[in-house]
């Protein structure tokens, strides 16, 4: 004859499930957290009024719009607009000198205006912005 | 004839222990999400080069309506200069680190005077982006 075996029933603990939701908590909000960002820094002193222009025209000036890219009046392409203003660059060794000036068309969209200015950055140029209120900012 | 009193005891439930954390973490939750931008609306613009960055002491956001937010309340451009410089206060230069959250689609006249303030704070900017190679979730 085949004794029946009793069945064991195991139910979770129904107190625990409080305990649970809690660590559940703490784990989503640790992921959170700890989800990184990434971007590019800038330094940058602070903004001031520009009075004297006279070494303004010595400085390299990029204009920036939607279509194009002006670098001292030539309107390029962002490959050809990083080569020409490595170059340029190169031969500056004074701070001063490597100042770039920056001029945005109201319209100009904020993917290019960040790709121009990493190209800057990376000829190793001093980003200035000229403001429509006549507000100059550097970036370096 | 004194009759004894019946002696009443108050014993918390241990079993509500779990409960009531949760509680007190559902409530600190909230507390620090009301400091939280991440309710602004943006998508970050890409780029080939970028690093991960230090945490930030302000964020400011230029959302998918173009409007501008400080630590996800609303701001005009005009008063941004001001609020940043009280909450970046006396931290050294190189720990004052601004992050710029700039929806992609935002113009020039959009994102411009936003920098101009970040600058005029005396703000340690740093541009939120997304590596080129890997597609935009927000």
């Amino acid at each position: 004859m085949k004794l029946q075996r009793g069945k064991l029933l195991v139910d979770p603990p129904a107190s625990a499930s409080s305990d649970i939701a809690f660590i559940l908590i703490i784990f989503f909000l640790v992921c959170a957290a700890v989800q990184p960002e990434t971007g590019v820094a800038q330094i940058l002193p602070k903004t001031e009024e520009k009075t004297d222009k006279r070494d303004q025209s010595k400085n390299i000036e990029v204009s920036i719009t939607p279509s194009s890219i002006v670098l001292n009046g030539s309107p390029l392409k962002l490959l050809e607009f990083s080569q020409r203003l490595t170059s340029a660059l190169s031969t500056k060794t004074r701070d001063a000198d490597r100042i770039v000036t920056v001029k945005s068309a109201p319209d100009t969209p904020y993917p290019l205006w960040i790709k121009v200015s990493q190209a800057i950055e990376q000829a190793g140029g001093i980003l200035t912005l000229e403001l429509e209120s006549d507000r100059v900012i550097s970036v370096e | 004839m004194k009759l004894p009193r019946k002696k009443m005891t108050a014993s918390i439930p241990s079993a509500a222990m779990g409960d009531i954390g949760f509680l007190l973490l559902i409530f600190f939750v909230i507390l620090a999400r009301a400091q939280d931008d991440s309710h602004v609306r943006w998508q970050p613009a890409k780029l080939k080069e970028v690093e991960m960055v230090a945490s930030p002491l302000a964020s400011v956001t230029i959302d998918t309506g173009f409007k501008t937010y400080l630590d996800g309340k609303e701001i005009s451009t005009d008063e941004l200069a001001g609020a940043l410089s009280q909450i970046l206060g006396d931290a050294p230069a190189g720990k004052r680190y601004v992050f710029l959250k700039v929806h992609k689609e935002a113009k020039a006249t959009h994102f411009e005077p936003v920098i101009a303030a970040i600058s005029e704070a005396g703000g340690d900017l740093v541009h939120i982006l997304e590596p080129e190679n890997i597609s935009s979730t927000q």
